[in-house]
């Protein structure tokens, strides 16, 4: 499409120049007039129409509705939140499991994503596997993808959401079959770590109204599962790497690294507190 | 034709003097207070480049934020601003106004006409513009301005705590703007269609008044969802009506509907204007007439009907059905045929004609490839499998850019290096003109063709910041070190008209030899046209030999103003067929005290200033009684008079003769699309919901079926009034008007009762709400139904308004036309639909 | 009986066959999208749908036709080559049946391109 287009404007640029020029032979009105009917008019619709068609054709195959013949799989339920993804994989067999900031896809497989907001408009974009959707509060809208081949991708907000739109993104994982149901599975148990000193320190600060850590007393529900984030990629919905520092960081002053968060800062902590939780939270693997 | 005979010295010495005192700008500080085309023109022009310049250092400022990665030269709070005032200043502030200013300046000397039909409406619109302009700027030095991007979508801009009262002055100040820009279309409608020198048929008129007609009925159809969207949007942030909250019914993809009704028929009422620049300018410089007029004819209108067909494709990615995107996707390829159209107009004009190459040319050329690249991404992201990927990157920031400034900013630095000696009486300079455009082309295609890669390359738009090592780096740098090129060429075009020419000498009048009736005008005179030529070419200043002195000569229609009034034809609408002669309004303060006071109102709402809100109020409705009182529907002092060439015409018509019918019947039509985006909006949320009502009470059956009888009774009874008062009953008359005054009274608080007395809470749930915005729309209609009909009483016993002279009362019989159809909608809709469940 | 309608002295005529296409445009659009939202509410499939866009459209084409027909009468049948630029009633009328036929020509390819959507899509797919 692009060549074509440059091959387009070239020759409508190309024609502009020539009929600027001082020396040449001045045409006809009727060879002109043909040239608006013929340029203008004729060959556009042509092209446009053959354009049209084939886009239309590629539509429903682009975003099938449901592939036929196909078992109903993996459903990935995200939410969009000011600023981070609530993620939930609904296996087709199993209950399901909740994560947050990072999405692991089997390779292969036709996935189906429900896309849905509880705050402002945001929009799920994965750009190696396909286009985006909205998520609209009050509405769900439906979205497959299939990963072609493995390796670890970038997803950003594309809808303007608040204050840190640009900082909300989320890491994509595609994985082979078997070991992406292995890691679904490790992830709907609690991480080894989760029994860990800091722990404590963890539940007494407060952590637990908004965070939710399985397999001990945190089931808050209103910021991101924390289960097992010392293995995620990434770190505040993509932008700062799993480490302890970072993860320190982050809990005593948030707002500074992600202005408009809902999150408390917890700066006044005191520093070796802060960095046992961000210890503990590092290793819940 | 044989030339007109010519008047002796003397007398035409006094014509002169005479028509020099009527036109005669006024010098202190009342020279605010012209209404003349000519200055309102270059205020307005003025005003929107100082815009332009405004939102361009915005620009600059998030270029240099976006330079390198993980830069914080600007804090993500103020960048959000920055762009969405950016936007907005861009779109609302610089880019339609900006075609309003040319077309206030330009359309009467390109008409034969002495001035607009309704100057002091022009004014009002001005400094409305300016009002709200600087209102909406100024924001953002007290932190304040609107911070969600410039289309606004709820729930984000809904949010009071994220937003603050930023909504607030993007909604009401905008809507001030959008107002001024009905006006506008109304006086550009008008204008073209009743005020052309006679002999002007409509295949004579030239392009750019073609252009202005279709563009101007776009604004008509386009402006009114997004005032209308306004309106509910402002309830939800005032009065907490849940219109797009999804929680209590709502949908925000309603404001999406609306919102982009607007803004893509937007995109073509900025495109069309420029484009008509262009169309005078190509044929100046193939020096010969425009090959394929009827073509362009097509392509304006086709575009300005397909435009409203493209609006979903800013939302194929919000998961609608994909058969309603493909039908927007068909109608979004379609436009591109009228669009190609043009452009091979113009090259084959210039292939039939002999080229003379000038800045104006080159700013033209260089806009139309820069244009057409725009217009082929515009051919893929119509596609929705690639808008799927491209949707909310770079790569549509670059297309939009793309479209833009080469479809209208060049266009327009191309117009102004043309008509500047139309103004000015000198040229711009060769030189400057053309660093300045090697500056800006350069610059430009350096800014923002990168920009289509880091879309690809997967960065979304409206981020202040980016992590590096995502291939985004280098193009980044590249797009900001384009901008300050880009920046420095639009310097030097500031630069070449702000630099004083006083040492340069005065050109003759047409220096670059167009063809059109605009160039016959003198810029040291305010008249216009000493006298109005009778034309009988395209091209008359071409094809009507000694046209300009036969002109000056005055020995065409009008060349005297004996009764010291300000003067102008009005002509018929296919053969521009003389019809009367037309008193037009003076200079005048109302329309400024008008404007101040209304946009006191805007302000004082934004801060929810109820006392001052009401005050300004009750200032505006006077201010406008007094201006119709004064400057309205006078009754001449003679029927008719002699206005030369043996012709004698009337001084007075009412009725479908009459501009002022035209401005009621065209302003109606607009308020007519604001009332049907409030049904459609009715209707949309009855198609996502299961249960429309939500359990609900509805305002019954016999409120709504008892308005709507005393709203058809009160339109009866004005149908009469009209009726009686032609026979030479004025009594009769009077006493119908009275009549219809106590109807429509009671239908209004008949309609209001239904929903009260069934106890409909707006605030509970989105279908009430829906039912009284309906509902008190109908009523507000009413009531100001109640001001006419009174001021209508009011003329008629104090001799204004009499059996002979009644323009007043066909004026608001028309009115009452509108207000029966809302009425009726209304009532038939809120009553009869939930019977229908 | 005459065949074709007399001729009108108006300006709007030049807009019949874009009014056309804009009303198609409107019953595809509507029609479809509440038949999507409402579907579980009907007993009938998106063939229904679809064979009423067929239906709408050969109507909105003939309309088209029709304009166009009339059009070239006024423009003479053709006899007269562009650009009626004549000061005369003859040439401006000319001018408006030219101008109206290239707009039912318009107005025909974007009524084809909004029933492709329709000759495409075999349903709502949302």
């Amino acid at each position: 499409m692009a060549i074509a287009g440059a091959l387009i404007w070239a020759a409508v640029i190309g024609t502009l120049i020539y009929a600027t020029r001082e020396r040449r032979r001045v045409q006809s009105e009727h060879a002109a007039g043909l040239l608006i009917l013929w340029g203008g008019a004729i060959i556009p619709a042509l092209l446009l129409g053959l354009l049209l068609g084939y886009a239309l054709w590629l539509m429903p195959d682009i975003r099938p509705w449901s592939a036929p013949g196909e078992p109903a799989g993996l459903r990935i339920e995200v939410e969009g939140e000011q600023f981070w993804w609530r993620v939930r994989y609904h296996p087709a067999d199993g209950p399901p499991v909740d994560a947050a900031n990072e999405i692991r896809l089997p390779v292969g497989e036709r996935v189906e994503f429900t896309l849905t907001s509880s705050d402002v408009i945001h929009s799920f974009w994965i750009p190696v596997l396909g286009g985006k959707m909205d998520m609209i509060p009050g509405r769900t809208n439906r979205l497959t993808l299939r990963a072609a081949k493995t390796g670890t991708y970038r997803g950003p907000c594309t809808e303007f959401c608040g204050t840190s739109h640009a900082l909300m993104a989320f890491s994509v994982v595609v994985m082979e079959p078997d070991a992406f149901r292995d890691w679904l599975a490790d992830e709907a148990r609690p991480s080894p770590g989760a029994g860990a000193p800091g722990g404590e320190l963890f539940i007494a600060n407060g952590c637990p109204a908004c965070h939710t850590v399985r397999g001990t007393e945190a089931t808050g529900a209103v910021g991101p599962d924390l289960s097992h984030v010392g293995s995620r990629e990434t770190l505040a919905a993509g932008i700062m790497p799993v480490d302890v520092e970072a993860i320190a960081s982050f809990i005593s002053k948030p707002d500074a690294i992600k202005p408009g968060a809902q999150m408390p800062a917890f700066g006044m902590l005191p520093e070796a507190d802060i960095a046992a939780i961000a210890a503990y939270l590092e290793g819940l693997k | 034709m044989k030339p007109p005979p010519i008047a002796p010295e003397e007398v035409r010495r006094a014509q002169e003097k005479r028509l020099r005192d009527v036109w005669e700008t006024p010098s202190g500080w009342r020279y605010w207070t012209s209404v003349n085309n000519t200055q309102v023109g270059v205020w307005y022009t003025a005003t929107a480049f100082a815009f332009m310049l405004f939102a361009g250092v915005l620009a600059l400022l998030m270029r240099t934020q976006l330079a390198v990665p993980d830069n914080d030269f600007l804090s993500a709070d103020f960048f959000n601003q920055a762009f969405t005032l950016h936007g907005t200043v861009m779109m609302f502030l610089f880019a339609v106004p900006m075609f309003e200013a040319v077309a206030i300046y330009l359309l009467p000397p390109m008409l034969g006409a002495r001035d607009l039909p309704f100057p002091r409406l022009s004014a009002f619109g001005f400094w409305s513009f300016l009002i709200g302009g600087a209102f909406v700027c100024g924001s953002i030095f007290f932190d304040a301005a609107p911070n969600a991007g410039w289309f606004m979508y709820p729930p984000l801009a809904t949010d009071k705590q994220y937003s603050g009262i930023g909504a607030d002055i993007w909604l009401l100040g905008l809507s001030f703007i959008e107002v001024a820009s009905i006006a506008a279309a109304v006086e550009l409608i008008v204008g073209t269609m009743k005020c052309r020198a006679p002999g002007m048929r409509v295949n004579m008129m030239p392009l750019f008044a073609w252009y202005l007609l279709i563009v101007a009925g776009m604004i008509l159809f386009a402006f009114p969802p997004l005032i209308a969207g306004d309106l509910l949007f402002e309830l939800e942030r005032m009065f907490d009506w849940p219109f797009f909250d999804a929680a209590r019914g709502g949908d925000p993809i309603l404001w999406q509907h609306l919102f982009w009704i607007f803004g893509h028929p937007e995109v073509y009422i900025i495109f069309l204007p420029a484009i008509a620049l262009m169309a005078m300018i190509v044929p100046t410089f193939a020096q010969r007439p425009i090959v394929g007029y009827s073509w362009i004819v097509l392509a304006a209108v086709g575009t300005g009907f397909l435009s409203f067909g493209l609006w979903v494709h800013h939302m194929f990615a919000t998961g609608l059905p994909q058969i309603s995107l493909a039908f927007f996707s068909a109608a979004s390829e379609a436009v591109v045929i009228p669009t190609g159209v043009q452009i091979f107009v113009f090259i084959a004009t210039l292939l039939a004609g002999r080229v003379i190459f000038g800045v104006p040319m080159l700013f033209g050329a260089g806009g139309l490839a820069i244009f057409i690249i725009g217009g082929l991404t515009g051919v893929m992201v119509a596609l929705a499998p690639f808008d799927w990927q491209a949707h909310d990157t770079y790569f549509i920031v670059a297309h939009l850019h793309y479209v833009l400034i080469g479809g209208m900013l060049f266009p327009v630095v191309a117009g102004l290096y043309y008509f500047y000696p139309l103004v000015d009486g000198r040229k711009l300079s060769d030189r400057l003109g053309k660093i300045a455009f090697w500056l800006m082309f350069v610059g430009f295609n350096v800014a923002f063709f990168p920009m289509h890669l880091s879309g690809l390359r997967g960065m979304p738009r409206r981020v202040f910041t980016y992590p590096e090592g995502l291939g985004w780096d280098w193009l980044n740098l590249i797009s900001t070190i384009g901008a300050y090129v880009f920046a420095a060429g639009f310097l030097v075009v500031v630069f070449d008209v702000l630099r004083p020419k006083s040492r340069q000498p005065a050109l003759e009048r047409n220096p670059w030899n167009a063809g059109t009736l605009e160039w016959i005008n003198e810029p040291d005179e305010n008249w216009g046209v000493r006298s109005i030529p009778l034309i009988e070419s395209r091209y008359p200043a071409w094809d009507q030999q000694d046209l300009i002195r036969h002109t000056d000569e005055g020995r065409f229609y009008l060349p005297d103003a004996e009764e010291g009034r300000r003067e102008t034809l009005v002509t018929s609408v296919l053969d521009a067929e003389p019809i009367y002669c037309m008193r037009v309004g003076g200079n005048a303060v109302s329309p400024i005290v008008a404007a101040f006071a209304l946009g006191a109102v805007f302000i004082a709402l934004t801060f929810e200033w109820w006392v001052a809100t009401a005050v300004s109020a009750f200032v505006t409705l006077g201010a406008i009684l007094f201006w119709a009182w004064t400057g309205t529907a006078e009754i001449p002092e003679k029927p008719g008079k002699d206005i030369g060439l043996g012709l004698t015409l009337p001084l007075y018509r009412s009725g479908p003769e009459s501009v002022g019918w035209w401005a009621m019947f065209i302003t109606m039509v607009g308020d007519g699309t604001a009332f049907g985006s409030l049904v459609f909006g009715y209707f949309f949320y009855w198609t996502i919901h299961e249960d429309f009502t939500a359990g609900t009470a509805g305002p019954g059956v016999l409120w709504p079926m008892a308005a709507l009888a005393c709203f058809v009774a009160a339109w009866l009874l004005m149908l009469a009034a009209r009726g009686v008062n032609a026979r030479g009953s004025a009594i009769g008359m009077r006493l119908a008007v009275g009549a219809a005054l106590v109807l429509t009274a009671v239908g209004s608080l008949t309609g209001l009762y239904g929903p009260w007395v069934h106890g409909m809470d707006p605030t509970a749930h989105v279908y009430p709400a829906i039912v009284w915005v309906l509902v008190a729309w109908t009523a507000v209609h009413g009531a100001v139904g109640i001001v006419m009909l009174l001021y209508c009483l009011a003329r008629s016993f104090a001799g204004k308004l009499t059996t002979a002279h009644d323009i007043d009362i066909h004026n608001v019989v028309l009115f009452w036309h509108f207000l029966t159809v809302t009425a009726v909608t209304t009532f038939a809709v809120v009553g009869l639909f939930p019977l229908a469940l | 009986m005459r065949i074709l309608p007399k001729e009108i002295e108006t300006l709007w005529t030049l807009f019949t066959a874009p009014v056309v296409w804009a009303l198609h445009f409107l019953v595809c659009y509507v029609g479809a999208a509440i038949y999507c939202a409402k579907q579980d509410a009907v007993d009938f499939g998106f063939g229904v749908v679809r064979a009423g866009i067929g239906a709408v459209t050969v109507a909105a084409l003939a309309m088209i036709v029709l304009s166009a027909v009339l059009a070239w009468r006024q423009w003479g049948f053709g006899t007269y080559d562009p650009p009626h630029d004549d000061p005369t009633p003859h040439d401006r009328r000319r001018f408006q049946g030219f101008a109206t036929l290239l707009l039912s020509g318009l107005s025909f390819i974007a009524v084809v391109y909004t029933a492709m959507a329709a000759l495409m899509i075999s349903g709502c797919f949302q």
